[in-house]
């Protein structure tokens, strides 16, 4: 400002100058003809200066530090947003990236651990059917074996029915009481399990 | 044609219309039409900024601040940062209101019935003393009073040319505030007085119609019709003078600060 103030101070003292010198440059400007009208007249000359000087002094004190401060920060921000606005995509480039990665561990994850349960599964098939098999084998071994001991007990039972039977049609026919705990009754016995064990082989 | 015979009569006096008159004091001391404008102007200048710096804001807002601001822009830009460069900043405010003061003169005297401030010798004048006293300071300044009237014949040239080259350059600096006074006013003049007789002419060719309505004087008034358009034309490249002529003298003062400065002429 104080570059304006000693502008204006040295642009007034010429018109002052002007001002009080003899006027030569402007002595003719009555009645002169044509020419007249390209003579400046002090009434015009002198105004416009000081008009002129003073809004330049107060536009340089009031307005343009105000709009270049205005254009400044106005730059300023423009160029933050934009800088703003770069780091914003390349961390958004910098996301995505980051996610993609991210969905193809977890798709490459997804997969291992299907794969992991399809074998665990087949593991487990395998693991059901031989105890399934063992167990059929033993639910059959044992069947058998209820079978078999079943059969014996039928076969005891049928065969002390047939002793009793036996004994009793035996008495009937030597008309012979014979003791149901004697020695008959032994021998019968001995004779259908000899007979059972050949039957059974 | 009696439109024809009255014309150059209409047009002499039309120049004297426009010839600086005092409207307070006489022509040495006081106000002339051109300066009264002038001082309207200036104070419409100071309304505008006082305005535009009340409604200005970061986000601008409205056909008024975009204007204002559109055109400080193209200054900066245009005239400021394109010419002078780097040292853009310690010229702004000057070219600034160089700017705005000769296009709101300019603006001004486009209103029927105003006079443009810069429509007169003495106010150009006035302007382009201010510019020549702030390129000369300016040139000073860099260089130191002797550098700079010495740096005004180039480096390099062998005595006794640089001796004449120098009045050469000393006179070339003399007449750009002449030159930058009356480029700006003869535009500014010759314009309206263009416009001027254009709407004399437009009135002549009419005036019989209005006096007495007749076939014959309806015909002879179809002229008018003509020159209105042109004076239409005119007014609307008086328009783009008003800017340009403001830019002109501005990008002028600029280049001239610009060869003030520069380390070699």
């Amino acid at each position: 400002m104080k570059t304006y103030r000693s502008a204006a101070l040295a642009a007034a003292a010429l018109a002052t100058a002007n001002l009080v010198a003899p006027a030569c440059a402007f002595a003719e400007e009555e009645g002169a003809g044509g020419i007249d009208i390209l003579v400046p007249k002090m009434a015009e000359f002198v105004p416009a200066l000081i008009a002129f000087l003073i809004i330049l002094a107060v536009m340089a004190k009031l307005v343009w530090p105000q709009v270049l401060s205005m254009m400044d920060e106005r730059e300023r921000r423009i160029a933050e947003s934009l800088d703003e606005a770069e780091k914003t995509k390349q961390k958004a480039i910098a996301d995505r990236e980051a996610s993609d990665a991210l969905v193809t561990d977890a798709r490459r994850q997804a997969a291992d651990i299907v794969l992991a349960a399809r074998k665990d599964a087949e593991v487990e098939r395998q693991r059901i059917v031989a105890a399934a098999h063992t167990e059929a084998e033993e639910i059959i071994a044992k069947a058998h074996a209820n079978a078999e001991e079943e059969r014996r007990a039928i076969f005891a039972d049928a065969a002390a029915q047939i002793a009793d039977l036996s004994v009793s049609v035996a008495s009937k026919i030597v008309e012979r009481q014979l003791d149901e705990d004697g020695e008959q009754r032994r021998l019968i016995e001995r004779y259908i399990k000899e007979a059972g064990s050949l039957n059974a082989n | 044609m009696e439109a024809f015979d009255k014309l150059s009569g209409e047009i002499l006096h039309l120049v004297q219309e426009f010839s600086s008159a005092s409207v307070f004091g006489d022509l040495t001391v006081g106000l002339t039409q051109y300066s009264f404008w002038l001082l309207v102007a200036a104070v419409v200048f100071c309304l505008v900024m006082v305005l535009f710096v009340r409604r200005a804001s970061l986000v601008p807002h409205g056909v008024f601040v975009n204007g204002v601001e559109y055109l400080i822009d193209y200054v900066t830009n245009d005239v400021a940062k394109g010419v002078i460069g780097t040292e853009w900043r310690r010229h702004f405010p000057f070219l600034l209101t160089l700017f705005f003061f000769i296009f709101i003169n300019n603006v001004i005297g486009l209103i029927p019935g105003m006079k443009p401030g810069t429509g007169a010798i003495g106010c150009t004048a006035a302007l382009a003393i201010c510019s020549f006293i702030y390129f000369v300071w300016r040139g000073c300044q860099k260089h130191g009073f002797f550098g700079y009237w010495k740096s005004l014949a180039p480096a390099g040239v062998m005595f006794p040319m640089n001796v004449f080259v120098w009045v050469i350059e000393l006179f070339s600096l003399i007449l750009r505030p002449i030159t930058l006074a009356i480029r700006l006013f003869c535009n500014m003049f010759a314009g309206h007085i263009v416009m001027g007789s254009f709407a004399i002419m437009a009135s002549l060719f009419a005036e019989p119609l209005f006096e007495q309505l007749s076939a014959l004087n309806a015909a002879m008034a179809l002229p008018s019709i003509a020159w209105l358009a042109i004076l239409l034309i005119i007014y609307v490249v008086e328009m783009i003078v008003a800017f340009v002529q403001a830019y002109v003298f501005t990008i002028l003062t600029a280049v001239y600060i610009q060869i003030a400065e520069a380390d070699e002429h």
